[in-house]
């Protein structure tokens, strides 16, 4: 069954590459109308990164009511597979941005609030790190991650609608409308929910592993 | 709780000493940095706050993990953790680095207008800032000290996680008070900085037993 879902999630993924490149139309409005066919991947990884973030931040709210180690897992390997996506979000919108804006990084609302979260993910690490003792480590892990949850909304969305953005309207843009091509979404929803599997297959090995790997420690002691 | 903080201050002038002195070195550097002339008026108003900001933002970074760090070090966290509440003492640590961030803000303000010359449009503005500003650093600094606290290398470790919890705050404070300099009203900025320090607040002190208790 598990060998079946992770074909099938390739596959998926496969068909979503097929879709944006055959499938959906460009944006003809932009510089290099081309380059919009990078949505289909820029956007779902930011989503992913987003995700990631607000599942770890679920899974420590669980870690603290419940003090279950196994949550504390969770939460940080949730981080860790974010900051991975985060930082392709990035790296992707960087490109974009030096085709479209004619600058690798100027300093926009929404690169500015993606930098600030990769620093918060690359920060929660850091903090995993330097607590040894494991109920400590995922006591203070959680408290962070939930301090980061709540200062999230000023970054994502209060601060880049105050200040002037060049960033493309979100999906839902600010008059509450969706204003893009039918086939571009279904190209685009499709790569969201490929990347959503992803991510949770990505995370439900590396925390086997990591089990693993802390089951073989305590054999060894 | 409050008391015993200034107490135990007072015993060793040690917090508001590097603090201030800390402000202090930062505000030399940074004027004598801009020479004789400063930055001229027209771009005075958009470079010089965000230098106000940033001398607060490591003054803060080097004097405010104390108040937690102390306790772990002379292993008075122990007795503090029978002796008082979670919620009490939060607030009591939260009131002696308000008041630590407002004395800087005070010695520090005055001495920077007059050194880079900046002038001030609506001074009540600006006022309303470093105050609201000020509370949502200490507030901010107040739980992730609480949680260095119990790490290793804590001194480096605050700066690295206090960031991104006060960027949206610094973000907020230097656009209002360019805002203050040049006359502009603070729109809606204000009440989403107040926002800010209200959650942060309420985080706090929701957290802070989780932080506190193991």
């Amino acid at each position: 069954m598990k060998t079946f879902l992770a074909w099938l999630l390739w596959l998926w993924l496969a068909l979503v590459i097929v879709g944006a490149f055959f499938y959906a139309p460009v944006a003809e409005h932009f510089r290099v109308p081309g380059s919009s066919r990078i949505v289909f991947f820029h956007v779902p990884m930011a989503w992913t990164s987003f995700l990631a973030f607000i599942a770890a931040a679920v899974w420590s709210v669980m870690y603290l009511v419940r003090r279950n180690p196994r949550h504390d897992r969770s939460a940080g390997v949730a981080i860790q597979i974010g900051l991975l996506f985060g930082v392709l979000a990035t790296v992707t919108g960087a490109v974009w941005a030096k085709i479209e804006w004619g600058a690798w990084w100027n300093w926009d609302p929404r690169q500015t609030s993606i930098l600030a979260s990769l620093l918060f993910y690359a920060a929660y690490l850091a903090l995993r790190q330097s607590v040894e003792e494991p109920e400590k480590r995922a006591r203070l892990a959680a408290a962070y991650a939930l301090l980061g949850l709540v200062v999230t909304p000023f970054l994502f969305w209060i601060v880049p609608r105050i200040t002037f953005s060049l960033h493309p309207d979100p999906v839902v843009n600010s008059s509450g409308k969706v204003e893009m091509d039918p086939r571009i979404q279904h190209v685009l929803y499709a790569s969201g929910l490929g990347f959503a599997a992803l991510f949770f297959w990505i995370h439900n090995l590396q925390c086997r592993l990591e089990a693993l790997v802390e089951r073989r420690a305590a054999l060894k002691e | 709780m409050f008391v015993k903080e200034w107490r135990c201050e007072y015993r060793t002038r040690y917090a508001l000493n590097t603090l201030a002195l800390f402000a202090f070195t930062t505000l030399v550097v940074v004027s004598f940095s801009l020479g004789p002339l400063g930055v001229d008026r027209s771009h005075g108003t958009a470079v010089l706050p965000v230098l106000l900001w940033i001398i607060l933002l490591f003054s803060v970074a080097a004097g405010l993990p104390r108040t937690f760090v102390q306790e772990e070090e002379t292993q008075t966290a122990m007795a503090l953790r029978l002796s008082a509440t979670p919620s009490a003492l939060f607030c009591g640590k939260l009131l002696y680095n308000l008041t630590l961030v407002f004395a800087l803000e005070v010695l520090v303000t005055p001495f920077y207008l007059m050194m880079t010359s900046l002038e001030v449009a609506s001074p009540w503005l600006f006022a309303a800032v470093l105050a609201a500003g000020g509370y949502g650093l200490a507030a901010g600094s107040t739980l992730v000290a609480a949680i260095i606290a119990q790490a290793r290398s804590k001194g480096t470790l605050f700066s690295v996680l206090s960031f991104p919890i006060l960027l949206p705050l610094l973000v907020l404070a230097v656009e209002l008070t360019r805002g203050a300099t040049a006359g502009d009203p603070g729109g809606v900025a204000v009440p989403v900085l107040l926002l800010y320090d209200a959650t942060i607040t309420v985080a706090g002190l929701m957290l802070f037993p989780a932080v506190w208790n193991p």
